[in-house]
């Protein structure tokens, strides 16, 4: 399976930012510098706590200055360990594991204009993005909701660093963002959602009906999972060949090993070369690869990672 | 890029007995970006005096590509200082970096980042230190172009030409690239690599001749010996061509770095290899036309099975 090179680090130090979220600055075991990223870009946190808790964290401090990073933790009602670790467990001096910086929310190149539509703790992105923009002497503003003012992260920090590019909405004064502030950005402007998801979908909609080219509206998107645990299944082919895949296998193993010519390259679900067309089944994705709307189609696999959810998937070969 | 002799050091790049276009990239192993090989001295004096003479062909770059190339420097020479301590070094006194290239003698101070410390920019800088050719793609709204670049080896295209150019553009003339769907799974790929998990993949094609300098610019003075191949002069005149391609992702400009390494081996040598012999025969006489075509190998592709049969002939235990 593919496993990412990681960089060991350790909490250098903590702080509360408010009742729910709490900052963390990470630094290179061996002191080293760590590198650099770009706006926008976050890292996935791998901690060991009985099972291993892979999270991703937008990077919140300077994309230059790479001494240490920051990021932001909220702890989630919901938490299914990850923030909860990170709020409840973890000290300063406490060691981890973090992927190199990835980015899947750049920033626009040709954008005339940039405006970010903050919720909550949707605000992380942000930071290094404006960070970026600010350095480059380029125009952007921020519209940023939060329950209440004491609740609202970064809140100073961003008075003192970009007095004139934000307004904030406060739900306890009942301000909310309006879609209708979408229309009035001037031609040429990129907006961007980050928040819960029904912030996210409802800001993306709206932009879409006030005819906003789906390339100007951009909104944050995560690594897919890895198979927590593998289930055996079958195969079948075009000739009726039948093809079990076990646990320990996968798919492209068990292809190669009844001797078909299966094409294949990187092995790990990353390059598209070892893509088959599915007939029928459902198809669990596990590939870094496709995009949403190709894995929904559920009409191709990439059998080096990706499994049936189904008994039996019949292929195209 | 270099001609190589020696058989373990070639980067062989074939697999199953037959061959069609396909992203064959895969992790790399030992992310290194360069290498250095014993021929260093002698390729750095032929791809300066390349750079020297021939400065618009063989460098291209875009203005906002400046932190891009800053990085490219830096992981440039960090690879080199770690991976061959004996020939260099870096010093790094906050952003005063002095680079010293024992193998030439040469020592450069600069600002890292700063402006103007090079009498050039700073790809064209670290391209001269380097073996590799080095293209630097940026990732813009979505898609991927070549915005800068230092190309003195290449096989059969031109960096002039396809500066600023999308990279499924830059693709666009390779028949069955484009209907295979191929551009868009590639571009896909790339889109997709992330820092600190470099790849690789290999590329071939064949040549007559045994020039590195394939360039568009050049045709008029590589192209005729194609028609001069025999099955007689072969397995000395045509040379398989392997170019080594290494991706990075540079973290701070979300732009990627491919270094390219050419490796040339004639014919004669290549099928010394008995099972190399046979695989490449299998593969060649497979190959479709569209293929044929693209890669230039078609006027003489008749001759080389010839070569190659009689070869797998006199092989043969009675
Ligand atoms: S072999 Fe690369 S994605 Fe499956």
């Amino acid at each position: 399976m593919y496993k990412e090179k990681t960089i060991p680090v350790y909490v250098k130090a903590i702080e509360q930012e408010n009742e729910f979220i709490r900052r963390f600055t990470l630094a290179s075991v061996n002191e080293e510098l760590l590198p650099k990223f770009s706006g926008g870009a976050h890292i996935s946190t791998y901690i060991e706590h009985g099972e291993l808790l892979v999270r991703q964290y937008s990077l919140t401090s300077n994309p230059d200055d790479t001494k240490h990073y920051q990021i932001a933790v909220r702890l989630s009602d919901t938490s299914r360990g990850g923030s909860r670790y990170w709020h409840e467990k973890m000290k300063v001096g406490d060691q981890l594991q973090i992927s190199y910086p990835k980015n899947h929310f750049p920033l626009s190149f040709k954008a005339k204009h940039h405006v970010f539509y903050a919720a909550g703790i949707g605000i992380t992105p942000f930071l290094s993005m404006m960070n970026e923009l600010h350095s480059r002497g380029s125009s952007f503003e921020l519209y940023y909701a939060s329950k209440t003012e004491e609740a609202c992260a970064f809140y100073d920090f961003l008075q003192e660093h970009y007095p004139n590019q934000y307004r904030f909405y406060f739900s306890n004064k009942r301000e909310r963002i309006n879609s209708s502030s979408l229309e009035e950005h001037p031609i040429g402007t990129h907006v961007y959602f980050c928040g819960p998801e029904s912030f996210i979908s409802d800001l993306t909609e709206s932009a879409y009906q006030l005819g906003y080219p789906p390339s100007a509206v951009h909104t944050e998107r995560f690594t897919p999972p890895q198979p927590k645990d593998m289930q055996p299944f079958n195969v079948q082919l075009k000739d009726g060949t039948l093809v079990e895949v076990a646990r320990d296998q996968t798919l492209l193993e068990a292809l190669l090993n009844k001797g078909i010519k299966a094409p294949y390259s990187c092995r790990v679900g990353r390059c598209g070369t070892c893509e088959l067309q599915v007939v029928e089944g459902e198809i669990a994705h596990y590939d870094s690869f496709f995009s949403e709307d190709q894995k929904q189609s559920q009409s191709r696999i990439l059998t080096c990672v990706s499994r049936s959810k189904s008994a039996m998937l019949v292929l195209d070969v | 890029m270099k001609w190589i002799n020696n058989l373990e050091s070639f980067p062989y790049p074939f697999k199953g007995s037959t061959y069609r276009y396909s992203n064959n990239s895969i992790p790399m192993k030992t992310p290194l970006c360069v290498e250095v090989t014993p021929d260093y001295i002698e390729e750095m004096q032929l791809k300066r005096t390349l750079l020297n003479h021939h400065a618009e062909r063989c460098y291209q770059s875009l203005p906002h590509t400046i932190t891009g190339q800053w990085e490219i420097v830096e992981l440039v020479i960090d690879h080199l200082a770690a991976q061959y301590p004996d020939q260099f070094s870096v010093e790094k006194k906050g952003s005063k970096w002095t680079f010293n290239n024992k193998i030439l003698e040469e020592k450069q101070e600069f600002t890292f980042g700063g402006e103007s410390t090079f009498p050039e920019e700073p790809l064209a800088f670290i391209s001269r230190h380097v073996q590799e050719d080095l293209i630097l793609m940026m990732q813009r709204d979505g898609d991927l172009y070549l915005d800068a670049g230092q190309l003195c080896f290449p096989a059969n295209w031109s960096l002039a030409f396809n500066l600023g150019m999308k990279f499924k553009c830059i693709h666009h003339p390779i028949p069955g690239f484009k209907e295979e769907g191929l551009d868009d799974r590639i571009l896909q790929f790339l889109m997709r690599l992330e820092a600190g998990n470099p790849w690789e993949r290999k590329n071939w094609s064949l040549m007559a001749g045994d020039r590195l300098d394939t360039s568009l610019e050049t045709f008029d003075q590589w192209g005729k010996l194609r028609k001069q191949v025999t099955k007689e002069n072969a397995g000395e005149l045509v040379h398989i061509r392997v170019e080594v391609q290494k991706l990075f992702r540079l973290p701070r400009t979300n732009g990627i770095l491919f270094t390219i390494n050419t490796h040339l081996l004639s014919l004669e040598n290549l099928v010394s290899n008995r099972e190399w012999l046979k695989q490449f025969h299998d593969i060649l006489s497979e190959l479709p036309p569209h293929i044929t075509d693209y890669k230039g190998i078609s006027l003489y592709k008749n001759e080389v099975l010839k070569y190659l049969s009689e070869k797998l002939e006199s092989g043969k235990v009675v």
